[in-house]
C-alpha cells in the first residue's frame, strides 16, 4: 500500500475482496466425484442413531439403510442431535425443540443441536427469523444469533452467548472446556466457554459460509453451505439497493448466496458465470458451492472436498465421519454422498 | 416513483458522467497536470513579483523565453526519439561565440553570423548523432563528454578573444533589431520560437519523419522491425537539437552583443527540467511540443522569479531539482495507472426503469412462456465453430456463419458435415445477409460493413458515418456494427449498437444502459453512409418486412422492437411495435408464414431490472468489483420468438437446459428447418419446424424465384 492510496481511494472507492480458497481449501472435484449414498429432497442435518445414518429432509427424519421414515413433524426439521443414551433431539422451523418426541422448549431459529453429558446445546441462528428465512437474515445484516444450554429433563435453559452473526453449527470441545460455533455471516468459527461468556475467534476469514461442525477421529468436519461472493458482499454494502431488493423481489431471485445451482433464468447472473462455447467455468463467480473442510483438533483446515461452480453437490449443510468415510448432505444438490477421507494429518 | 428514485434519475441522466471517461481516452489529457502547474506558477510569481505582467517586463521575459524554448524544442525531439542531449548548453554557448566572433572580430554581416551559429550547432549535433546513432554509444555519457569538451573549448576561446570582441566597433541595424526590437510586442526570439513550435508540432504529429522519431522512441525494436531506419532517425534527432541550440545561441549573441563566461552555463539542466516538467517522457516516444512550451514557461518563470525575489542560486537549483523529481515520479505513476483510472471511470451508468413485463416462466400461460423445444437440435459444426453470431443460407442451401476468429465459414449442403473457410475478414463477423447477386454482406464487429463475393473476395463498404456535433469520442467510426438487411432498391440498412464500447465488450453496454445505438443506411450508388436514427439502447437485429416497405429493428437492452418506415405516410419515422418483452432481442429474420423470427440473447432478471433503477449501485459495482463479478442480464438463457408484423407474439421456443443453445443471437428459416446460432456458442443448431413451408428460402423471399 503506497502513501497515495488513501488519497486515491476517495476517487476509486474500496475494492470488495474476499478470502481466497487456498492452502488446505484449494479447490478440487472430490465432492463431485464422490459416491452417491442416496438421492433425497433437500437432505439437511445428518446424525447417527443406533449406529444407523439418519438425515432430515423436509418435515421428515429418515434412515438411509434400510430406508425408512423415523418421524414426521408438523414443520420442516431444521436440526438433529442424538444423545449418548440414544435420545433424538429435533428442532423445527417453527422453533419447536423436541427431545424423544417431547416438546421441551421453544426457540425461533434452531439451526444446530449437540449433546454433551446429557445437556443439550442449541444454536439459535437469529432472534427474529426462522431458519428457512436465512437469506433474509443475511440481507438484514442481523447479528442476533445465540447459543443456549438446555436441560432436556426439565426444559430449563440458559443463554451462553448472544450477538452472533447467525450461529449455524456447534461442537463441544470438552478437553478445552469450550464450544466452537459457526458464525456464518461473519464467515468464521468462534469459541465460547462451556459455562458461557464472550465469543473469541478460532478460525477467521473462511472463504465460505460455515454451517454445522461434527467431531471426527482426526479433529472435526466443517460443512460450508455457500461461497462468499464479491457481488453479494458488495450488495451487503449497498443499503438502498438491498432494501428495494428485499421489498420488491422474490427471495429466490435475490443477489444472495444460494444452496443450489441455478434453477431459473430469473436468478442473477455474473459476467464470469456466462456459458461460453458450451462451457460453464468451474472457477467462475458463483452463489452456490459444495464444500466440506477437515479441521484438526485446533480447528485449522487440513483438507477439503469441493463441488465447484459447475458441479452438482452444492449447499452442504452437514457432514460427519462414518466408518472412515465422510458422509455429506448436499441440501442444494439433493443428494447424500460418501467420499473417502483424504486423511487430515 | 419515489422522490429518492427521481433524484437518482436526475442525478445520473442529466449529469454527463460519461464525458470524463471519454475525455480520459484522449491523449491530450496527459497535459492536464503540467497545465495546472503552469497556471499555479504564473499565478504565484505573478502576484509575488510587482510588475510581472507589465509590457516591458513581459517583453524582456519572453525574449529570453524564446531562446530557451528553441533549445527545449530541440531537446524534446531528442527525448522523443528516446535519447538525451546534455550538450545543448555548450552548443548554445559555442554558437553564440561563433556569431559574436564572425560579427565583431571578422566584421562580417549578420547573415553570415547566423550561418556560423547554425553550422556550429549542426556540427556538434552531428558529432553527437554519429556517436550515438551510428556507433551506438550511450546518449548520456556521450553528450556529457561533448558538454564538457564544448564548454572547455568555449572557456578557452572566451579568455583568448573576449577582449577583441569588446573592443570591436562593428554594428548593424539588423543585429540590433534582432537583439532589441519587436514587431508590435513580439520580439524576434518569440516569433522564431513560435514558428519553430508550429513547424515542429506539425512535423512530429503529421509527418513521416516525425512519426519515425516517435516510433523509435516508443520502441526501438518495433521501429526497426517495421522498417524504420533507426540509426539515421536517432542521428537526425541530435542534428535537429544541435541546430536549435545553435540558432538560440545566435539569438542570445544578438541580445547581449557579446559572450561572457556565464553564457549557456547550466542551460542543459534547465532545458531537461523544462522538457520533463512539461510531461515529456524520459523514456521516449511520449511527449509533444505543447508540453515543452508549458515546461519551458514553468521553469523560466520559476527560475527568474526566484532570482527577482532575491533567492540565491542554491535555492534555485534546489527548486529545479525538486520539480524534476516530482515530474519524473508523476510521469511514471501516470503512465502506469492511466489505464486503471480509465477502466474505473469509464462505465457511467444512467437511470432506466424497465416496463413491467409478462412472464416467460414455463407454463405461465403467456405467449412468451419458454419451453425446451430447441434443447434438442441437430448440431452443425460442434467443436469446430466458435461464435456463430449469425447464420445465413444461400440459394444452393449452403450455410454461412461468422466465427470469433474473424472467418466466415461455409457448410456444404445437404448434410452440413463438410465445411470450408469461405473468407477471412479480420474482425468478428456478426450480422449476415445475401444480396441479389449472391454476395454475402456482413457487419464485421469493430470494423464496419463488408461485402464478400462468391469468390471469397472481401471488400469494405462502409466504416464510418457522419459525425455528430457533440461527440467527444469519434462517433463517426462504426464501433459495433451488428446486423443488416437489404432493401429491394439495394440500400443496406444496418445498426451500430453502441458508440461507447467496442464490439467484444457488448455486454458491458448493458451495465451502462446509455442509449447510443444507431440505425444507419449505406447507399451503394453513392458509397455513402448516413445515420437515420440515434439514441437506442443497443440497436441490434434488422429485418426488412415482407413487403419491403418498412423494416424491423431490435433495441436489445430496452427489450423492444421498432418498425422504421421506408415508404408511405410515415416514411423516415420509427414506431415501437413490441415493448417490454421478458427477453433481450437480437437478430430478426423472416419466417415462411409471413411472420418474423426474433432471437432472444438473454432474459431479464428482477435483480438486474432493479439495478437499472440504481445507477449509483452499478457505478460503484464497476469500480469496486472486477469485471468477472459484475451483475449481468441473464445471458445464459435465450430463446426464439415468432412475431407478426403488428407486434403480436405467435410462439416462443427456448432451451432451459442451457446445454444446446443457452444464448441465441440468430436464427434463419430455410426449407422447413430453423438454423440457430449464438455468439457465445460452439455450434449451430438445426431444428425441424412443423407447419413450415418446406420450399421457402430466404434468398427467394428477398430476390424472387430467379435467384
Amino acid at each position: 500500500m503506497s502513501l497515495l492510496d488513501p488519497l486515491l481511494d476517495l476517487f476509486r472507492g474500496k475494492a470488495v475482496t474476499i478470502p481466497p480458497m487456498d492452502g488446505a481449501l484449494r479447490p478440487n472435484t472430490l465432492l463431485d466425484d464422490s459416491e452417491v449414498v442416496i438421492a433425497a429432497l433437500e437432505p439437511d442435518n445428518l446424525a447417527v442413531l443406533n449406529g444407523k445414518l439418519i438425515y432430515s429432509s423436509g418435515t421428515d427424519v429418515r434412515q438411509v439403510s434400510p430406508r425408512k421414515t423415523i418421524g414426521t413433524f408438523a414443520s420442516p426439521v431444521t436440526a438433529l442431535a442424538v444423545s449418548d443414551a440414544g435420545a433424538l433431539a429435533v428442532g423445527l422451523d417453527d422453533g419447536t425443540l423436541l427431545v424423544g418426541g417431547k416438546e421441551i422448549a421453544g426457540f425461533n431459529c434452531i439451526t444446530a443441536l449437540a449433546f454433551h453429558k446429557d445437556t443439550l446445546y442449541v444454536c439459535n441462528g437469529s432472534a427474529g427469523l426462522a431458519p428457512s428465512q436465512w437469506a433474509s437474515d443475511l440481507m438484514h445484516r442481523n447479528t442476533s444469533g445465540s447459543v443456549w444450554q438446555v436441560d432436556p429433563a426439565t426444559g430449563n435453559r440458559r443463554q451462553l452467548a448472544s450477538g452472533l452473526a447467525y450461529a449455524y453449527g456447534l461442537v463441544i470441545d470438552a478437553s478445552a472446556g469450550r464450544i466452537v460455533v459457526s458464525e456464518s455471516w461473519a464467515h468464521r468459527l468462534v469459541s465460547i466457554p462451556l459455562s458461557g461468556g464472550r465469543a473469541t475467534e478460532v478460525l477467521p476469514r473462511l472463504p465460505a459460509y460455515p454451517a454445522r461442525i461434527t467431531a471426527s477421529e482426526t479433529g472435526y468436519l466443517l460443512s460450508l453451505f455457500a461461497p462468499l461472493n464479491r457481488l453479494v458482499e458488495f450488495v451487503l454494502q449497498e443499503p438502498d439497493y438491498r432494501a428495494d431488493m428485499m421489498r420488491e423481489i422474490d427471495s429466490r431471485f435475490w443477489i444472495a448466496p444460494s444452496l443450489s445451482p441455478s434453477h431459473s433464468f430469473l436468478e442473477p447472473l455474473q459476467n464470469g458465470g456466462v456459458r461460453s462455447m458450451g462451457v460453464h467455468k468451474p472457477w467462475s463467480p458463483t452463489r452456490s458451492y459444495g464444500l466440506v473442510a477437515e479441521l484438526d483438533h485446533d480447528f485449522q483446515p487440513q483438507a477439503s472436498y469441493h463441488s465447484r461452480a459447475n458441479g452438482r453437490f452444492h449447499g452442504v449443510t452437514s457432514a460427519l465421519m462414518l466408518d472412515g468415510a465422510i458422509i455429506a448432505a448436499a441440501k442444494g444438490g439433493n443428494h447424500i454422498v460418501r467420499v473417502a477421507a483424504a486423511g487430515g494429518t | 416513483m419515489t422522490f429518492h428514485e427521481r433524484l437518482q434519475a436526475w442525478r445520473y441522466n442529466l449529469v454527463p458522467d460519461h464525458i470524463i471517461g471519454e475525455i480520459l481516452t484522449k491523449r491530450w489529457t496527459d497535459n492536464a497536470i503540467p497545465f495546472l502547474a503552469l497556471l499555479v506558477t504564473i499565478g504565484v510569481f505573478g502576484t509575488a513579483i510587482p510588475g510581472f505582467f507589465e509590457p516591458f517586463s513581459l517583453l524582456e521575459s519572453t525574449r529570453q523565453l524564446g531562446e530557451f524554448l528553441i533549445v527545449v524544442i530541440g531537446l524534446t525531439v531528442v527525448m522523443l526519439a528516446g535519447g538525451i542531449d546534455l550538450a545543448v548548453g555548450s552548443i548554445f554557448a559555442l554558437a553564440a561565440f561563433a556569431a559574436v566572433a564572425v560579427f565583431f572580430i571578422f566584421e562580417l554581416p549578420t547573415g553570415v553570423a547566423l550561418l556560423a551559429s547554425i553550422a556550429t550547432g549542426a556540427v556538434f549535433g552531428a558529432i553527437n548523432g554519429y556517436l550515438i546513432g551510428y556507433l551506438r554509444l550511450r546518449a548520456f555519457l556521450t553528450t556529457l563528454v561533448t558538454l564538457v569538451i564544448g564548454r572547455a573549448i568555449y572557456d578557452i576561446l572566451i579568455v583568448n578573444y573576449g577582449s577583441l570582441i569588446q573592443m570591436s566597433s562593428a554594428s548593424s541595424d539588423v543585429w540590433d533589431f534582432i537583439g532589441d526590437g519587436a514587431f508590435s510586442g513580439f520580439s524576434v526570439p518569440v516569433i522564431s520560437a513560435l514558428v519553430l513550435a508550429v513547424v515542429a508540432h506539425v512535423a512530429l504529429t503529421r509527418s513521416r519523419p516525425g512519426w519515425h522519431i516517435l516510433a523509435v522512441g516508443g520502441s526501438r525494436r518495433s521501429a526497426h522491425n517495421s522498417g524504420i531506419k533507426v540509426r539515421q532517425t536517432v542521428f537526425m534527432s541530435y542534428v535537429i537539437s544541435g541546430l536549435c541550440a545553435g540558432f538560440a545561441g545566435f539569438l542570445i549573441a544578438c541580445r547581449l552583443s557579446g559572450a561572457g563566461p556565464g553564457t549557456g552555463l547550466n542551460m542543459e539542466i534547465l532545458a531537461i527540467t523544462a522538457a520533463v516538467v512539461g510531461g515529456n517522457s524520459l523514456g521516449g516516444g511520449r511527449g509533444s511540443v505543447a508540453k515543452s512550451i508549458m515546461g519551458a514557461i514553468i521553469v523560466l518563470v520559476m527560475n527568474n522569479g526566484l532570482i527577482r525575489l532575491g533567492y540565491g542560486t542554491g535555492t534555485n537549483q534546489m527548486v529545479l531539482g525538486i520539480m524534476l523529481a516530482a515530474a519524473v515520479i508523476l510521469d511514471i505513476r501516470w503512465l502506469k495507472n492511466r489505464h486503471k483510472v480509465l477502466n474505473e471511470l469509464y462505465v457511467a451508468p444512467i437511470y432506466h426503469r424497465m416496463g413491467e413485463t409478462q412472464s416467460a416462466v414455463p407454463d405461465s400461460g403467456t405467449p412468451y412462456a419458454l419451453n425446451n423445444r430447441i434443447a434438442h437440435t441437430e448440431y452443425i459444426g460442434l467443436g469446430e465453430l466458435e461464435g456463430p453470431e449469425d447464420v445465413v443460407l444461400d440459394k444452393d442451401d449452403h450455410l454461412y456463419c461468422g466465427t470469433r476468429h474473424g472467418e466466415i465459414v461455409r457448410f456444404f449442403a445437404p448434410d452440413y458435415k463438410r465445411s470450408e473457410i469461405f473468407a477471412h475478414t479480420g474482425g468478428f463477423p456478426l450480422g449476415l445477409a445475401i444480396d441479389k447477386d449472391s454476395n454475402i454482406l456482413s457487419c464485421v464487429g469493430a470494423m464496419g460493413l463488408y461485402r464478400i463475393s462468391q469468390k471469397g473476395e472481401v471488400k469494405q463498404l462502409s466504416a464510418e458515418t457522419n459525425r455528430s456535433y457533440t461527440s467527444i469520442v469519434d462517433d463517426a467510426r462504426l464501433r459495433d456494427p451488428n446486423d443488416l438487411d437489404i432493401a429491394p432498391d439495394g440500400k443496406i440498412y444496418f445498426t451500430d449498437s453502441t458508440t461507447r464500447y467496442d464490439a467484444h465488450d457488448w455486454a458491458i453496454d448493458s451495465i451502462e444502459g446509455r442509449p447510443t445505438g444507431r440505425l444507419l443506411v449505406f447507399d451503394p450508388a453513392t458509397g455513402e453512409t448516413r445515420t437515420l436514427l440515434d439514441n437506442y439502447r443497443y440497436a441490434n437485429g434488422v429485418c426488412m418486412a415482407h413487403d419491403g416497405k418498412s423494416l424491423f429493428f431490435a433495441e436489445s437492452w430496452a427489450c423492444r422492437v421498432h418498425r422504421y418506415w421506408l415508404e408511405g405516410p410515415k416514411a423516415g419515422t420509427a414506431e415501437c411495435v413490441i415493448k417490454d418483452m421478458p427477453g433481450y432481442p437480437d437478430n430478426i429474420n423472416r419466417a415462411s408464414d409471413g411472420n418474423y423470427w426474433m432471437a432472444w440473447l438473454g432474459m431479464r432478471t428482477p435483480s438486474f431490472d432493479l439495478a437499472l433503477r440504481h445507477p449509483g449501485f452499478r457505478k460503484r459495482m464497476s469500480r469496486r468489483l472486477p469485471q468477472d463479478e459484475w451483475l449481468f442480464p441473464n445471458i445464459n438463457t435465450g430463446g426464439v420468438v415468432k412475431f407478426a408484423g403488428d407486434g403480436r407474439i405467435v410462439e416462443t421456443m427456448g432451451d432451459l437446459t442451457g446445454n444446446s443453445h443457452p444464448m441465441v443471437t440468430s436464427m434463419r428459416e430455410h426449407k422447413g428447418y430453423l438454423y440457430v446460432g449464438g455468439i457465445l456458442n460452439n455450434r449451430i443448431g438445426r431444428y425441424k419446424l412443423e407447419n413450415a413451408d418446406p420450399a421457402w428460402t430466404g434468398p427467394r423471399s428477398y430476390w424472387g424465384a430467379r435467384t
